[in-house]
């Protein structure tokens, strides 16, 4: 069976976590220890943790019964406006009322939670106030794990989604731990975080996801966003990705004839693609053939950019692809069409003379002739003789135009004309690049000429003769032997 | 059937544009300004020539002539008069969609030449408007049929012609037949072979045009690709054959990485088995190398009496290794070593070669915006020989890249005294505007030095300028920026 390719995202190092709000934070600015012998309960400063209605911190004149500049020195405080940005749902009066409640029910004696159960370890002196510790949560609830390790249903006992945090900036979601399950080999598969996003009790996403993520972060690599109902159970968030993620194409594209095969793996089912690939990013390749294309969906709103696909010429494709791509693209024409518009071709094979001319190297024209006399490839396929050849050697006059050997053209052999056969007979398509019929019927003609014979080796004049008399009467009248 | 087919086009544009019709449009207009200079044929009274440079006769301003015994005059070669080209071509390829009929399409692809100049003819302008392919074709998963102007391609070579083609294919198994019939045009070009602008020098030609037909077959697996092609010309004036040729190609895959390749071609008409060649190829990201033998042997219409002079095959082994041992530097190098099948011709008092060989080795560079590469070429055999080095390099910016290329090398005849020394300078700068436009200006100086032993050693050296300026316009969702221009050096095709 082909290896799954599925989910290909990589997600970044920094993934979910739980919000540890790094804004307006009075735990740095004031210093709790150091208040430990001033202070017998949280509440004096901290009303509203017993009481509604009342301030969660002291006003400045509160301080300056001490920081009066006699006493202590002074100091510039202003109290902060707001609770400290957080992903919380917890309310301290709410959660006292619960306890209470629970101890009751249980006929136990009425104990209301104490703040360092939460704010301080169970072995920190008085006034050792910390943000909340999630371990000293977890004790009371019974949750057998490391914070962001939690089973998906502990998450939402402490906090809300990551819409509904609205005072977290993108530097605290930026902030959160990586849960270790999200540095599991194959967690970016569809069987890694795929089936972990699944919701379980009949919702649609998992809580832990929707505690740190929200659609936006899934839209980072997800083109198929729309058909997935996790994705789509995610509230849209733009802050979610202050979280970074990077596409990172899984192991099978990596093989090296993925380029060349990577239709097999298509073929079955496009949707399998469609989770990182956009009918664009097929298209980069695919340009000439935007069929195979269609099972894909095309970018749009509500649907991730997907993988950018860089257009790039397989391996094979090597320096002399050029002059040797013939056989393959004889044998296998589809092959190329997947990239290749025919239009392509044909800007050599019939070369586009308002484009710039592209097969033939700088200075061809003045090499030519080593090129023309034993062809390395026949340039009868792109050019025709007596078009292209023939007039362009007519204007520089290259051409025969008196009996041959008159003008002694080949002066290098004195005797050319006379001993020429050998160089007819491996070169003849660069002879009548200059010269036609007429010239060598001179000579070579069974009624007019010398009657030298011009059939060499493999001559068939049955065979030809059957096809085309025509051509035995040029030389031969209507005599053909 | 031209006609017909353009006919088609344009009665079916009004209604399709009501049909939210897509089109591409892609012009390019291209203009050179080129001067040249050839030979002139000339003669003097043999009673006016002068002892000449190598102790023949000769002319007195230095010309070596050719007398023949008997003969009252001699004759001899001097430089041509000067010849300015400046050809300005354009051709617009137009593909339309959307006619809402799902698969039909259609395509037109003219071309437009001329040249300003006073040279007699550029290659190509005449006639000034050529039509390169005109059809409708309407294309499902297993079907496509295609009728008008068109060229079609196989191992026996591209071929236009006017008039229909079909495929038809069953994907799940891999197979495809295909198979068309028309009027034919000329080898290597846009029209007819009863163009005269194809017969400068009055060759035999046929009164009417080819009546061409094929039919190819393909069968392909996840290890392999087979295809046979067959196909002939008929000239229907006297109902004989112009050319019947049949192929075979085949390429298996047999482990991951190496590939093998073999093919041929008979030229039925004539009785002779043509060109043919098998290789095995080596391809990994760092390292290629092919190795083969093949042969050539060129074809020629029965329309010709060329056939009859028997040209004779050249047969090759040769070898090719590419490799790239960091990212940022490739290097190249292939050989190939050939000799011709006997002539069976007696030629003692010519020395003609018959055997040579062709090798390169280069290199590219590219590093951040740069891109060098520079290359060594040789090439020996009948007939003529040239080797020599040939460099550029090119800086690209987003919408800049220029280029500056060199090339330097000699070029010796085999069958005239012109050991010619050539070099060139080049500068070309390209602008993409906007995705769908773009933009290029270039100048090249040419130098050679055509050294012979007499006055005869004519100067090719020439300045060349072109601007070039590509416009695509188009209303598709799968409407995609232009593509990267082809250029041999640096980059080429290999880049694309």
């Amino acid at each position: 069976m082909r290896p799954v390719v599925v989910a290909v995202v990589a997600l970044g190092l920094t993934l979910p976590g739980i919000a540890r709000a790094q804004g307006q934070d009075s735990l740095a600015t004031f210093d709790h220890p150091r208040h430990r012998k001033l202070f017998p309960s949280c509440a004096t400063c901290h009303a509203a943790v017993e009481q509604a209605g009342q301030s969660w911190f002291p006003e400045a004149a509160e301080c300056a019964t001490c920081h009066d500049g006699t006493i202590q020195k002074r100091v510039t405080y202003q109290p902060p406006r707001e609770p400290t940005p957080s992903n919380l749902r917890y309310d301290h009066l709410r959660h006292r009322d619960r306890v209470l409640a629970t101890q009751a029910a249980a006929g136990q004696e009425a104990k209301p939670p104490a703040c360092e159960e939460c704010h301080s370890e169970a072995a920190d002196p008085w006034m050792t106030a910390k943000r909340p510790i999630p371990t000293r949560c977890f004790a009371c609830h019974g949750i057998q794990a490391q914070h962001v390790a939690a089973p998906d249903t502990a998450c939402a006992t402490c906090h809300v989604t990551l819409p509904e945090a609205t005072r977290l900036t993108r530097a605290d979601i930026a902030a959160f731990d990586t849960p270790p399950s999200h540095r599991e080999k194959g967690f970016l598969t569809a069987a890694g975080h795929g089936a972990l996003a699944r919701g379980s009790g009949g919702t649609a996403v998992a809580a832990s996801c929707a505690t740190c993520h929200a659609r936006d972060f899934c839209l980072t690599c997800h083109v198929d966003a729309p058909e997935q109902p996790a994705i789509q159970a995610l509230a849209p968030d733009p802050r979610s990705t202050a979280i970074a993620a990077q596409l990172k194409a899984p192991a099978s594209h990596e093989r090296d004839d993925f380029l060349d095969r990577h239709g097999e793996d298509v073929a079955p089912d496009g949707k399998r693609c469609s989770t990182c690939h956009t009918r664009e990013s097929c298209l980069a390749c695919h340009a000439s053939s935007p069929r195979v294309a269609t099972a894909l969906y095309s970018y749009g709103a509500g649907r991730g950019p997907g993988a950018v696909v860089t257009r790039h010429a397989p391996v094979w494709h090597a320096a002399d692809f050029t002059e040797r791509h013939a056989g393959r693209a004889a044998a296998a024409p589809n092959s190329c069409a997947g990239c290749h518009a025919r239009s392509e071709c044909l800007e050599c094979h019939r070369p586009n003379p308002a484009s710039a001319p592209g097969y033939h190297p700088v200075g061809f024209l003045s090499r030519h002739p080593a090129a023309a006399y034993a062809r390395e490839s026949s340039c009868n396929d792109c050019h025709n003789t007596g078009g292209f050849c023939v007039t362009c050697h007519a204007s520089v006059g290259l051409t025969s135009r008196a009996t041959l050997g008159a003008n002694h053209y080949h002066d290098a052999q004195p005797s050319f004309a006379l001993g020429h056969g050998q160089a007819a007979r491996q070169s003849l398509e660069t002879c009548i690049g200059c010269h036609v019929e007429k010239d060598c019927l001179l000579c070579h003609s069974a009624v007019g000429g010398r009657r030298f014979n011009p059939h060499g080796p493999g001559f068939d004049a049955q065979r030809l003769k059957s096809k085309n008399p025509q051509m035995c009467s040029a030389c031969h009248g209507t005599n053909i032997p | 059937m031209n006609r017909f087919a353009l006919a088609l086009l344009l009665a079916t544009v009004p209604d399709a544009a009501a049909a939210q019709v897509g089109y591409r449009l892609r012009l390019d207009a291209r203009v050179q300004a080129v001067s040249y200079r050839g030979l002139t044929p000339d003669s003097i009274p043999v009673t006016d020539t002068v002892t000449g440079p190598g102790g023949g006769p000769g002319t007195a301003s230095g010309y070596a002539a050719y007398c023949v015994a008997g003969e009252a005059y001699c004759s001899f070669y001097r430089p041509g008069p000067e010849l300015r080209a400046v050809p300005l071509e354009t051709e617009a390829d137009l593909s339309l969609w959307g006619f809402g009929v799902p698969g039909l399409s259609a395509r037109i692809d003219a071309r437009l030449g001329t040249d300003l100049g006073n040279a007699t003819t550029w290659p190509g302008t005449e006639p000034a408007v050529q039509l390169k392919e005109g059809y409708v074709e309407y294309a499902r998963d297993w079907l496509l049929a295609r009728g008008g102007r068109q060229i079609v391609s196989s191992r026996l070579g591209y071929l236009g012609f006017d008039g229909g083609y079909a495929v038809v294919r069953d994907s799940r198994h891999g197979l495809e037949a295909d198979g068309y019939a028309g009027w034919g045009l000329a080898r290597g070009s846009l029209l007819p072979v009863t163009s005269p602008d194809l017969n400068p020098l009055d060759e035999f030609r046929p009164a009417e045009r080819t009546v061409v037909a094929g039919v190819d077959g393909g069968w392909s697996g996840s290890r392999f690709d087979l295809r046979a092609n067959y196909r002939r010309e008929v000239d229907p004036t006297v109902s004989y054959f112009v050319s019947e040729r049949a192929a075979a190609q085949a390429v298996v895959y047999p482990l991951n990485r190496v590939t093998l390749q073999a093919g041929s071609d008979w030229d039925l008409a004539a009785g002779e088995w043509g060109s043919a060649e098998a290789s095995a190829s080596y391809a990994a990201p760092r390292v290629n190398a092919t190795a083969g033998v093949r042969r050539y042997r060129p074809y020629f219409d029965l329309w010709s009496i060329w056939m009859a002079f028997s040209p004779v095959p050249y047969h090759t082994w040769f070898g090719q290794v590419g490799g790239r041992p960091v990212q940022w530097l490739e290097l190249r190098g292939r050989y190939e070593r050939y000799a011709f099948d006997p002539t069976e011709v007696s030629t003692a008092l010519v020395n003609v070669k018959n055997d040579g060989w062709r090798y390169e080795v280069g290199g590219t560079i590219t590093r951040a915006a740069w891109t060098l590469d520079a290359g060594w070429h040789g090439d020996f055999g009948p007939g003529a020989s040239s080797s020599g080095l040939s460099a550029s390099a090119s800086y690209a910016l987003s919408r800049w890249r220029l280029t500056a290329f060199a090339t330097g090398f000699d070029r010796p005849l085999e069958l005239r005294y012109e050991d010619a020394k050539f070099w060139s300078l080049g500068l070309d700068a390209q602008t993409e505007i906007s995705p769908t436009l773009r933009c290029s200006l270039g100048a090249a100086y040419y130098k050679e030095d055509r050294q012979r032993p007499d006055a005869g050693g004519v100067d090719w050296s020439q300045l060349r300028l072109n601007a070039q300026v590509t416009l695509v316009l188009g209303r598709a969702a799968d409407m995609l920026r232009l593509p990267k221009a082809v250029r041999r050096q640096p980059g080429g095709r290999a880049a694309r």
